[in-house]
């Protein structure tokens, strides 16, 4: 029987040396790092949607071809601009935040003045 | 070219599932696509701006690559460049990190039971210390480097090196990533068809990706493949039962191994030298003289040196130094070889730099992917520093020990 993930050695994951910085930013190598991740993360699914259309296809059930001839009713486009509008905001989150907070009169200088304020009393 | 080379399965190869096999495929078409679409930039980036502002700067123009290298650190195309190609080599390890975690027991019981089952040796003594040259730092930014073992008869750096080198090297080395070792048997049977050696040794060998060929051009000869890492040679032995290609195997190092004179008629390594150090280097050379039977013949197969090339390819080819964990990949460049091998011994007449074709036209639908025009292409490049592979063909360093001794007096 294959041993549980607990019981699996874990194997090296980061390579000894320090790592150079490329560009003069704090941050945006960690950034650009995080893109590419995610670019390759795009990447496995656009190939997942693939494969699952080519196995179709092997039983006998065209869905490209479905898809390309789906129309979409009343219900369909509702829900899809509902998703599409909730991800911008989850994307533009930090935005949501900074109107917010000039809206509420929130400041770096306030938040010091909540730190001292709740040290002391 | 659309590069869909793929690499062939053997008993050794980790599995992957459908979203691990993607992800690798990522890293590789990622390593292509700088490659192809953002590595010539740099040069009109270099000549029409960088070059340019490092002369109002400096009142002169860059003249070496440390000149050119200070040019560019600080232009956002360079740091575009240089970090993607930096993220692409840490994303293939990555993703092929997580396939040999989610199977390693399993891999360790194969490796186990093809070298159980194997007549060739498998010599891993426990005492062995690896050179501080490859443990300072992961080379090429390898988790772990070649040394590392996280249990017992591990092999996960073999399992991480032969899978991860297919996709650095985009499958440019063939199905079975051993076109240095098929270049090199290929120069010796068109170059020096009498020459039949008995006894082969490749140094620095890891996983004996390059070693294999040797005993298909070479059949009845001994070889071995020796390696500092006991990890990759461990890896290397079930490789070979499993393709079907015994080869002995041996953590050794190449400074000072534990044949005796003579031994050898034949001496080879692949991309050994730039992963050493500038008293080592020096040392191996020695070792290979002492090793070789009068008239063996000793050859490294690497990139050129340094001054067989203009200081922007120099500056492109240094990048690894900085970027990639390759503490020795410049310094060695800059040394003079010949004159390593005439101090190791070698008559100087009977030294000498050559071009070895790579064998990758021979890959031609011998795996998914190798189509004659794909493969032609990658044949029939000019070399281009920052690519993969010397374009068509490896710079290779060959010396002969004299027949007789009254040669060498």
């Amino acid at each position: 029987m294959e041993p549980s993930s607990v019981d699996r050695p874990q194997l090296i994951k980061d390579a000894r040396g320090k790592r150079p910085s490329f560009h003069q930013t704090d941050g945006i190598d960690s950034l650009q790092a995080m893109v590419m991740v995610l670019a390759s993360e795009l990447t496995v699914l656009r190939d997942r949607l693939d494969a699952a259309e080519r196995v179709a296809k092997g039983e006998g059930l065209d869905l490209a071809a479905g898809i390309e001839k789906l129309e979409l009713d009343e219900e369909a486009l509702k829900t899809r601009e509902a998703w599409r509008q909730g991800f911008m905001e989850r994307l533009f989150y930090l935005a949501r935040k900074e109107s917010g907070e000039e809206s509420r009169n929130e400041s770096r200088e306030g938040y010091t003045r909540v730190i001292d304020d709740i040290a002391t009393n | 070219m659309l590069n869909c080379f793929q690499q062939s399965h053997h008993g050794m190869l980790p599995q992957t599932t459908h979203d691990e096999a993607s992800r690798q495929e990522f890293a590789k078409s990622l390593k292509g696509f700088i490659q192809a679409q953002l590595l010539p930039g740099l040069q009109p980036v270099y000549e029409k701006r960088a070059a340019s502002q490092f002369e109002r700067e400096t009142g002169r123009a860059p003249e070496n690559r440390q000149d050119i290298r200070k040019a560019m650190v600080g232009d956002p195309y360079f740091q575009l460049y240089a970090s993607i190609n930096r993220i692409a080599q840490e994303l293939l390890w990555e993703a092929t990190n997580v396939s040999i975690e989610r199977q390693l027991p399993a891999l360790i019981e194969k490796a186990r039971n093809y070298s159980a089952a194997a007549t060739t040796t498998l010599d891993i003594p426990a005492d062995f210390v690896p050179p501080r040259y490859v443990t300072a730092l992961d080379i090429h930014c390898m988790p772990g480097g070649y040394c590392s073992e996280v249990t017992a008869d591990d092999v996960a750096a073999g399992a991480l090196y032969d899978r991860g080198v297919y996709l650095y090297t985009m499958g440019y080395t063939g199905p079975d990533n051993d076109d240095m070792g098929r270049s090199v048997c290929n120069y010796l049977q068109r170059n020096l068809p009498e020459f039949k050696p008995l006894r082969i040794l490749d140094m620095g060998c890891t996983v004996g990706h390059s070693t294999l060929p040797y005993r298909e051009y070479f059949p009845d000869a001994e070889i071995w493949g020796i390696d500092v890492g006991a990890p990759v040679v461990r890896y290397a032995h079930a490789r070979a039962e499993a393709m079907g290609r015994p080869v002995n195997f041996a953590q050794m190092n190449a400074e000072e191994t534990r044949f005796e004179d003579g031994y050898f008629d034949l001496v080879v390594s692949h991309i050994l030298l730039h992963e050493t150090s500038g008293k080592a280097m020096p040392r191996i050379f020695k070792e290979c003289e002492r090793l070789l039977a009068p008239g063996g013949i000793m050859i490294h197969a690497d990139l050129p040196p340094f001054d067989l090339m203009d200081p922007f390819t120099q500056f492109i080819l240094d990048n690894e130094t900085w970027y990639n964990n390759e503490p020795f990949w410049g310094a060695m460049r800059d040394m003079d070889q010949v004159a390593l091998a005439e101090q190791a011994g070698f008559h100087r007449s009977d030294v000498q730099f050559d071009n070895a074709p790579m064998a990758v036209m021979e890959f031609s639908a011998q795996a998914a992917g190798y189509d004659a025009d794909s493969t032609g292409e990658v044949a029939d490049r000019e070399f281009t520093a920052g690519e993969f592979a010397p374009g068509g063909g490896w710079e290779v360093l060959i010396a002969r020990k004299p027949r007789h001794a009254q040669e060498a007096a």
